[in-house]
């Protein structure tokens, strides 16, 4: 299985980061690094904006995180539909990075709002999928 | 459909097929079943042999057409371009189109979570509410204004005004949005015929021009955008464009036609369009200004929330109003003297926006 096993329901296969999911296995999030001008991506990217360059290394984020915005999703696409409703969230990483995660349903809406801590942690869904979700 | 747009658009500059020098087709062909829909539109207007081509940017796909053609024309490769805005959503069945919906995002690193396209003005509305403690009352306020201007205009899809209470009552589609906060799905077609200056002179006593032409993008993936998401920088970046290349500013602005895919997009342009501060466009709304007879109506053809968003089709169908109000040929909704009408077009998720000025 390639990197459509990344996610809810994955929509592709083949990427160059798909070494993410070997640390999404080991309970782990991790960015990428450029090797030549340290500039650091997340979500992991293959290639740097600011050099060109494609060498790249693996960093492990500590996930912690404050909420930007956030969404609870009642009317799904196909594929989504029987765990409506869901939330999903925009939030902003320490290293000042973003990440479009869910937010786990263990989560109460009442309490979220822009600027609430939460936590970037490991999922995994039924199919054997993997992902990660603000909690 | 496109035909009859473009037949009446023919009428109206009393001017032949055989004229018409190239044809732009403008959808966004993920939502038609017809592949390569330029082919069979152009067939079917009778413009063979003539260059055709679409142009896609998702909702702002004819915004775009337009600026297409004015490059065309502009650098003398052509004389008379048709743009045709068009698009059949109702062939898919609502499952393809949630499918599709579904996709409107990043595909590698938002869509696997299950956004939809209201999910991420939802995100936005949420922010917008924590900054400025806007409220889905006020939101409502926008599907009340258009609802009552679609009554005005015969094709409209809705024809029936709504109340700040049915909004409120409406089943919630994503949070803080609900199903009336929503513009609907629709098929629709609309076409604009653009030439140069000479040509337009010998055709109408009543040319409108082209001023400006604003267009900016932003990153698709809402991971990538900064600040804390209560406007939208791509429509703030093409406003000043357009806004520059036709040496007026927001205050200038007589009438306005801006995208109002749901109730919290039409706000938040407000605000970008430099119509109100930041922060400010609830309270535009709220003393009436944007109303016919207020210091600047939007959206007084009914809007995308009336009219419905055949999406390849809505850039033009907007421009279309603007021509109508600038001709003093727009009826029950016309603007006394409107001189300068501006019209702003989202693609997508925010990835696009187009924001074009016309001068009568």
């Amino acid at each position: 299985m390639g990197f459509e096993k990344f996610g809810r329901f994955g929509y592709v296969s083949q990427t160059k980061i798909n070494p993410l999911l070997s640390y999404l296995e080991k309970g782990r999030i991790a960015a990428t690094k450029c090797k030549k001008c340290e500039r650091t991506y997340f979500p992991p990217r293959a290639d740097c904006l600011d050099c060109r360059h494609s060498t790249i290394e693996w960093v492990v984020l500590d996930g912690k995180s404050k909420l930007i915005t956030f969404t609870q999703v009642f009317f799904a696409p196909p594929a989504f539909q029987p765990e409506t409703p869901y939330l999903l969230g925009l939030a902003e990483l320490t290293n000042g990075l973003r990440v479009f995660a869910p937010i786990s349903p263990a989560v109460d809406k009442e309490e979220l709002n822009p600027g609430v801590e939460l936590n970037l942690k490991v999922a995994k869904g039924s199919r054997n999928n993997l992902y990660y979700w603000l909690e | 459909m496109a035909f009859e747009a473009y037949s009446s658009a023919l009428d109206d500059a009393d001017v032949e097929s055989s004229e018409i020098d190239g044809s732009v087709v403008c959808s966004a062909t993920h939502y038609d079943k017809q592949r390569s829909p330029a082919g069979v539109v152009a067939e079917y207007l009778g413009l063979n042999p003539q260059p055709t081509f679409n142009v896609e940017a998702a909702c702002a796909s004819s915004a775009v057409g337009l600026r297409t053609a004015w490059a065309l024309v502009s650098s003398k490769l052509h004389d008379v371009v048709a743009v045709v805005g068009v698009q059949k959503m109702t062939e898919l069945s609502s499952e393809e189109i949630q499918e599709l919906m579904g996709r409107a995002g990043d595909v590698m690193w938002e869509s696997p979570f299950g956004t939809t396209m209201p999910a991420y003005y939802a995100m936005y509305a949420t922010a917008h509410m924590a900054k400025y403690g806007t409220t889905e009352e006020q939101m409502a306020l926008v599907t009340v204004k258009n609802r009552k201007y679609g009554m005005k205009n015969p094709n409209a899809m809705f024809q029936k005004p709504i109340s700040v209470e049915e909004v409120l009552k409406s089943r919630p589609v994503s949070a803080p949005l609900k199903l009336f906060d929503c513009c609907p799905n629709a098929d629709g077609a609309a076409c604009l015929i653009i030439t140069n200056a000479e040509k337009a002179r010998k055709l109408t006593d009543r040319p409108v021009w082209v001023a400006g032409l604003g267009l900016a993008s932003s990153p698709m993936s809402l991971a990538g955008r900064k600040g804390p998401l209560t406007n939208f920088e791509v429509t703030k970046n093409a406003a000043k464009a357009a806004y520059q290349m036709a040496r007026v500013g927001p205050n200038d602005v007589d009438v306005a036609e801006v995208h109002d895919s749901f109730s919290i997009t039409e706000i938040l342009n407000y605000e970008d369009l430099g119509l109100a501060k930041p922060g400010g466009g609830t309270r535009l709304l709220e003393k009436d200004e944007t109303e016919l007879g207020g210091k600047i109506p939007v959206n007084i053809d009914g809007g995308l929330i009336s009219k419905g968003h055949p999406v390849g089709a809505t850039g033009a169908s907007q421009l279309f109003a603007l021509t109508k109000q600038l001709r003093g040929e727009a009826g029950s909704t016309q603007v006394d003297g409107a001189k300068i009408g501006l019209a702003q077009n989202i693609g997508g998720i925010g990835m696009y926006a187009a924001v074009t000025i016309l001068k009568a």
